[in-house]
């Protein structure tokens, strides 16, 4: 038995050796890790050899943990020797204990045979596609001139994109469809760059071929109307409202955020530009008022007021919102699993997920009511006198003080919130943000640090006078840095008292005494406390008026705007990992850094989130300039080049034309130096966008998501497109831009939010008409019929709307009063002639800019005769129905009904 | 209506088609059962073109996205109504009771239950508050209720009870999204979404998951309870009301007659049908049938909203307020809307928050007049479904967000008022009914002052799980592919909970 088993050994060895030599001499292809490899690796083996589960101690996201010893304590792979490699016997294994993918079946003899060569070929590790970006794509040269069908219109290659297109199309043996027609294009055209149909004229002049193509194209992108369809789109990702969320969910003031979007993309402001701005505008050199609003797309994280909420908890819910938000507006990446651990499948590490929130986390705003820090915008007036102060402390003061004294004025920062203290004698922090001292009550904030300042700040209120307030170093028995008395309030007033100076960090302790007060009565509630230099030019003429002035000014109330600012370096927070995602388990310390498995970062860089801005917005970086493309496409043909417009990423879809997206994202970024309209005019411009988007269920069936392109783009129209177009074919839209939300009809009692006293105060005159990105949005509540077309309620970033279909939708289009009011308007202008045959194909052409069918025509005065008679023989209903109008017409009545009826086709609703 | 007809009967008829497609093409093969079949489709196709050899590839949820899906696995229930108290009620009022926190009144509470926890108003050290009602020993199964809901106690054996039932989350808006939608945070769909999404609707004529609200206000966390998340919003709760239209914009314009919508919607479709012909979107087609939807919604949710029209005795029964908002009224909606087949009905009542402020939330005072106004309502929800057979194919779940301290609230550090307890997280009560259930059982313990669960504790992710496990569905499998990740209602946690079921 023993000879015969040393025999077989023997045997085994020697066809082993042949089968090493053979694999040795064999002319093989070099394997492709990111082509080949990682989707098997993905499919088969990721979920529990990842960056969550790491069974057996083996992991195959990274290459040092692929490489390294497991458990085993041997390395799983070894580079050079597959058949060495236990995961290659695992895989080959008949042993069910042993096979891998463990209770699954087993891998195809394709796939072992690519694993096999992949590790023979000494398991190279490769960069996903999606984290390495080409140099440079060459457009394909197409040997066939493809055209449109017919003769009168144009060829179909138009610009580079449609010989991408047209490459992939013949691979799959289609061809593309005929030209749109200039009507379609033009409605086409117009909805989605401007969100509204065209404009009559401009609609004429094209249609009668009086202007080209690409002038149409131009005009609409000039149009201020572009930045308010634009916006919406931008919007649903800076999550922005204008309420704060949560419980209480109370009105915020950022809509001079909302209107800068509308600016900046009007203004074609580049897309680096416009994305430092947004993210570190206030980190920028001396920033300007514009910089420091577009920096409240980090302020749209939601404020939580409700009482007992701890501040802490939910600033850690704000930055981490911050951290998800960024990466999935500007890097197609889903980096929230890696709070808890480990990414699944895309190669970041649970330390890197704190690394990137190091950026954010030293931000002022801390949770609290006020939502300071906050953009004080003044009258004119009051500016002169702003100006004023600031011009004397840089005349007389140095430039560190005239620093302060102007960042006090613009935005009363820094100070410290009233939620620090701690250790308190008769007294409480109370649930709206202050602290309350009784008589004989104290309180003490642990790491004060003025920087020899001499004046102490208080925002305070008091039902009392003559509360003496006494400031001690470090304890009760402490040295007394300022001691002064309060006089009683109408509402929140900062005071500015002499301030011993000290260096260094310090417990700041205050005592309050008043014996004339009630017990238990509030002596005095402290909002926030902070610490200044003194006005310099004590000697000069005009001192105390200055002073005076200071003071009125940040006791003055003024609109504001919500803004990021960053911490001075005595209020630096450190950031720490947090085990498993819980913020109350602080693990290690850690400093700023990105994943540099995206894009490498250059020391050239401030570790802040200018740093950070800039490492997205370098050319170098994969991810930036793709996600935007992509996105734009999605918005242009309903889907994106990766359908996954959320993730690009080893988890992703595959692009469906992946060198149209490189050469794309390059073009967008080397020639047209970030411009959103140059890129929007080059999808625009070419034959793949303006094709007729006419089907056939064979060609359906053969591409029903139309990935090919072998037609044309074909969606419902979003919530707020919907809308704003029934006021505009009915001729009631204003074209007033910018300002505080407004409130168009909705009906009674949708508004119902506990501790709220706001109200839904429906507007007046045109502000009932305007565009929908006006429209005053609450988070607990949004516009309802907007909500019922898909649109959000803005609580976090939102990167696709899912289109859905419902009978709640034919609802509010037939039955919602501004649909019918808007009906009622067109109706009006239909009133062309005795004829009915005119005035309902008159309506039908004003809402679709499409001659109506006779088929349609029949369906339509069918619909008009029936309702005229019911109008005739009741005529009490006609009132009813137009209860507005004073006297009206059957007549009148009945084309309501018929153009109601329009405005619910399928064609009204939807870009065709 | 001829035409709006057969396009209905041309849909079924194309649902079906879709269900049966790969025993059409076995058919097809076999030759005379194929023939027959494909003679039949022919006629329905709504082109009236002669039929083609290729299928279209769309589903019945494209054209219906609350189409009746079949879930995995056996399901116990078909239906569930979830009656939740907004505010949290206090267990300790009226299931969870404790002799010994009574002997211990007034107590200070022992420190070491207050080592490192967190109130939302408790500060310093407050007094133990022993329980404010009576309780008794009821029913076959002996468990114990409080004064507070004598009705309830004529129901007790129905019940399935949770005791030590906990929640990370003590403010309201956060512990209700937890609650509703397995995430503390916002943007994940409820669990009404999970099931309509999972299982379409029964009745096509009503929506699939409905909400009713009553108590003066909605839930504190607003409308993101019963919202969809990143599932298709097509799943989000509907908010039928009792004030206005019943659903927004369900009504017809004055003057506009139902005759006149009816014709109205046919030309509307006429037209739709001739886009489809050329554009051959199936999208459009699924727009016809929602046209179709909204019309028989139109008829069928006033229908079903209207209480007027149930016998008298059974509006005694439930003690309803015809015309006002009440628990009571959606009590008996619920029960009428489970029975036309809606997949989730969600009701919250708003006032539990009974903190001791004033006397409408204090335990002895205003959560005695709580419990009055759902106690009878709920035991003749449970009744009602029982002597209808609906109970063994409906889930009915009870509870708050969290439930309330055991000490009483000392708001700013002061003696207050009135008797109130806290938010409380670590144990409270909830109980279900309905199939798949024991009756009369009793799950978890707390301890003797009920400050914490000792025995049989559960969290909310158990609780969901449990909810799927009755639908048919295992929520490990369950999942929701969004943003590269697949989604799960119950996140990464979550254990039926097998001690209550039958």
């Amino acid at each position: 038995m023993k000879k015969n088993q040393r025999k077989a050994l023997i045997i085994v060895l020697i066809l082993f050796g042949l089968v090493l030599l053979w694999n040795n001499f064999k002319p093989q292809e070099e394997v492709d890790f990111s082509a080949e490899i990682k989707p098997i690796l993905n499919k088969n083996c990721i979920s529990c050899h990842g960056g969550v589960k790491k069974n057996g101690g083996f992991s195959l996201l990274f290459e040092e943990d692929a490489l390294s010893a497991t458990e085993s304590g041997q390395p799983s792979i070894i580079p050079g020797n597959a058949s060495g490699s236990e995961m290659i016997k695992r895989i080959k294994s008949d042993d069910p204990e042993l096979r891998m993918p463990y209770e699954k079946e087993k891998l195809s003899d394709g796939d072992i045979d690519l694993l096999k060569r992949w590790i023979d070929q000494g398991a190279k590790w490769g960069k996903h596609w999606a984290y390495s970006l080409p140099e440079k794509v060459e457009v394909p040269t197409i040997t066939e001139e493809a055209s449109f069908s017919g003769l009168e219109t144009p060829v179909f290659a138009q610009n580079g994109i449609d010989n991408f297109i047209l490459r992939r199309l013949a691979s799959e043996d289609l061809k593309p469809n005929s030209f749109a027609g200039p009507n379609i294009i033009a409605r086409r055209l117009a909805l989605d760059i401007t969100g509204l149909p065209p404009n009559k004229n401009l609609f004429n002049d094209f249609n009668k071929g009086k202007i080209p193509y690409e002038v149409f194209v131009d005009s609409l992108l000039a149009q201020p109307t572009f930045g308010e369809k634009w916006a919406t789109w931008w919007l649903d990702m800076a999550r922005y409202s204008d309420s704060k969320g949560y419980e209480k969910d109370q009105g915020r003031s950022i809509w001079e955020y909302r209107d800068w979007v509308i600016k900046a993309l009007n203004n074609d402001m580049p897309y680096d530009q416009f994305t430092i701005e947004q993210l570190a505008g206030d980190l920028l050199p001396d920033p300007s008022l514009d910089q420091l609003i577009a920096t409240a797309f980090h302020r749209n994280t939601m404020n939580n007021d409700e009482g007992g909420t701890d501040d802490e908890e939910f600033r850690v819910a704000t930055v981490i919102d911050r951290v998800n938000t960024t990466f999935e507006v500007w890097q197609s990446t889903t980096i929230g699993c890696v709070q808890c651990h480990g990414h699944p499948y895309d190669p970041f590490k649970h330390e890197d997920y704190y690394s990137l929130m190091a950026f954010f986390n030293n931000s002022r705003d801390e949770d609290i009511p006020s939502e300071a820090p906050v953009l004080k915008f003044y009258t004119e007036e009051q500016q002169k006198e702003v100006d004023k102060v600031n011009n004397w402390v840089s005349k007389n003061g140095e430039a560190h003080t005239a620093k302060a004294y102007k960042n006090f004025l613009l935005y009363q920062q820094p100070v410290y919130n009233s939620h620090l203290f701690q250790d308190f004698v008769n007294g409480s922090y109370d649930d709206h943000a202050s602290v309350i001292l009784w008589d004989d009550g104290s309180c003490t904030m642990q790491n004060a640090r003025s920087d020899k300042a001499n004046n102490f700040l208080m925002n305070y209120r008091s039902g009392y006078d003559n509360t003496l307030v006494t400031l001690r170093k470090d304890n009760a028995k402490g040295e007394i840095l300022a001691q002064f008395k309060i006089a009683k309030t109408k509402s929140n007033t900062t005071i500015k008292v002499p301030f011993k100076a000290i260096d260094g960090k310090f417990n700041l302790h205050i005592e309050s005494s008043n014996n004339n007060i009630p017990e238990k009565a509030s002596a005095i509630n402290i909002y926030w406390i902070g610490f200044l230099d003194d006005l310099p030019g004590k000697d000069k003429a005009g001192y105390d008026q200055i002073e005076t002035k200071f003071m009125k000014l940040i006791n003055s109330r003024t609109p504001t705007v919500p803004i990021m600012i960053e911490n001075p370096e005595q209020m630096k927070r450190t950031t720490h990992v947090f085990e498993r995602g819980n913020w109350l388990l602080k693990a290690d310390s850690v400093q700023p850094m990105v994943p540099e498995e995206i894009s490498s970062w250059n020391n050239d860089w401030v570790k802040n989130r200018l740093g950070l801005a800039k490492w997205i917005v370098d050319k170098k970086n994969p991810l930036t300039a793709r996600t935007l493309v992509n996105r734009v496409w999605h918005q242009l043909f309903g889907r994106g080049i990766v359908t996954t417009i959320e993730d690009i990423g080893s988890q992703s879809d595959s692009p469906t034309h992946p060198e149209l997206l490189d050469w794309l994202s390059l073009r967008f970024m080397n020639e047209h130096n970030w411009s959103l309209k140059a890129l929007i005019k080059d999808i625009v411009m070419s034959g793949t966008y303006g094709q007729s988007s006419v089907s056939s269920p064979e060609m359906y069936q053969n591409d029903p998501s139309n990935e090919f392109y072998a037609r044309g783009p074909r969606q419902r129209l979003g919530a707020e497109q919907i809308r704003d177009q029934a006021l505009a074919v009915s001729g009631l839209l204003s074209n007033k831009m910018y300002g505080p939300g407004v409130m168009p009809p909705q009906p009674e009692g949708v508004w119902q939010t506990v501790y709220s006293g706001e109200k839904w105060l429906e507007s007046k005159g045109e502000d009932r008409y305007r565009r929908a990105v006006y429209t005053y949005l609450k988070r607990t509540s949004p516009y309802p019929s907007y909500l019922t077309f898909d649109a959000g309620s803005r609580e976090v970033c939102t990167i696709r709307r899912t289109v859905t279909n419902t009978p709640l939708q034919a609802l509010v289009t037939l039955n919602d009063p501004v649909y019918l009011e808007a009906s009622y308007n067109l109706a009006k202008s239909m009133q062309v002639s005795q004829n009915v045959d005119e005035n309902i194909s008159t309506g039908y052409e004003i809402a679709t800019y499409s001659k109506i069918s006779p088929e349609k025509l029949d369906a339509l005065k069918e619909l008009y005769r029936i309702s005229l008679n019911e109008f005739e023989s009741n005529k009490e209903s006609i009132g009813q129905f137009l209860y507005f109008h004073d006297n009206p017409s059957a007549n009148l009545a009945a084309l309501t009904v018929v153009a109601n009826a329009i405005m619910n086709l399928d064609e009204f609703l939807t870009k065709a | 209506m001829d035409y709006l007809e057969r396009l209905i009967k041309e849909k079924l008829a194309r649902e079906a088609q879709a269900k049966t497609r790969r025993h059409f093409i076995k058919e097809c093969a076999t030759g005379l059962g194929g023939l027959a079949l494909s003679s039949i489709f022919m006629g329905c196709d709504p082109l009236g073109r002669p039929k083609k050899k290729t299928e279209l590839a769309f589903s019945e949820r494209d054209l219906n996205p609350l189409a009746t899906l079949s879930p995995p696995h056996n399901p116990k229930v078909k239906s569930v109504i979830y009656l939740h108290m907004a505010g949290s009620p206090s267990q300790l009022e009226m299931f969870d009771y404790k002799p010994t926190l009574q002997k211990l009144n007034n107590q200070d509470c022992p420190a070491s239950l207050l080592e490192g926890k967190k109130f939302a108003f408790i500060k310093g050290v407050p007094k133990l508050l022993g329980p404010q009602a009576e309780f008794e020993q009821v029913g076959e199964s002996g468990n114990w209720v409080s004064d507070f809901l004598p009705h309830f106690k004529k129901v007790v054996d129905e019940v399935s009870f949770l005791k030590a039932v906990h929640t990370d989350q003590f403010n309201h808006g956060p512990a209700q999204l937890f609650m509703h939608t397995g995430s503390p945070r916002l943007g994940r769909p409820s669990i009404g979404a999970w099931s309509t999404y999972g299982l379409g609707s029964e009745n096509q004529n009503l929506p699939g998951f409905v909400v009713l609200t009553s108590g003066g206000n909605t839930p504190d966390a607003g409308k993101s309870v019963w919202g969809s998340g990143f599932l298709p919003s097509v799943y989000q709760g509907v908010q039928c009301r009792s004030q206005g239209d019943p659903v927004l914009y369900i009504e017809d314009p004055d003057g506009i007659s139902r005759d006149l919508k009816k014709s109205t919607i046919e030309a509307i479709n006429k037209i739709n049908k001739e886009e489809y012909l050329k554009y051959a979107d199936p999208e459009i087609l699924a727009r016809i049938n929602q046209y179709e939807m909204a019309y028989r919604m139109q008829i069928a949710v006033p229908e079903v909203m209207n209480i007027n029209n149930e016998p008298e005795n059974i509006r005694q029964m439930y003690g309803v307020d015809p015309g006002k908002e009440s628990f009571a009224n959606n009590c008996l909606l619920a029960r009428k809307l489970v029975e036309e087949g809606v997949r989730f009905v969600q009701l919250f009542d708003w006032g539990w928050d009974s903190h001791g402020t004033d006397h409408t939330t204090a335990v002895d005072l205003g959560l005695r007049n709580k419990c009055r106004e759902i106690d009878r309502p709920i035991a003749a929800l449970i009744l009602d479904l029982k002597q209808r057979g609906l109970l063994d194919e409906t889930l009915i779940v009870w509870g708050g967000e969290f439930g309330r301290t055991p000490m009483q609230e000392n708001r700013g550090n002061k003696e207050m008022g009135f008797k109130g307890r806290d938010h409380h997280g670590d144990a409270f009560t909830m109980w279900m009914a309905g199939g798949g259930l024991k009756k009369g059982a009793s799950h978890g313990k707390t301890d003797d002052i009920g400050f914490s669960g000792i025995e049989g504790q559960v969290s909310v992710h158990d609780v969901h799980a449990t909810i799927m496990h009755l639908l048919g569905f295992d929520h490990e499998q369950f999942t929701f592919e969004f943003q590269g990740r697949h989604y799960r209602l119950t996140d990464v946690e979550g254990e039926v909970i097998k001690e209550i079921l039958a």
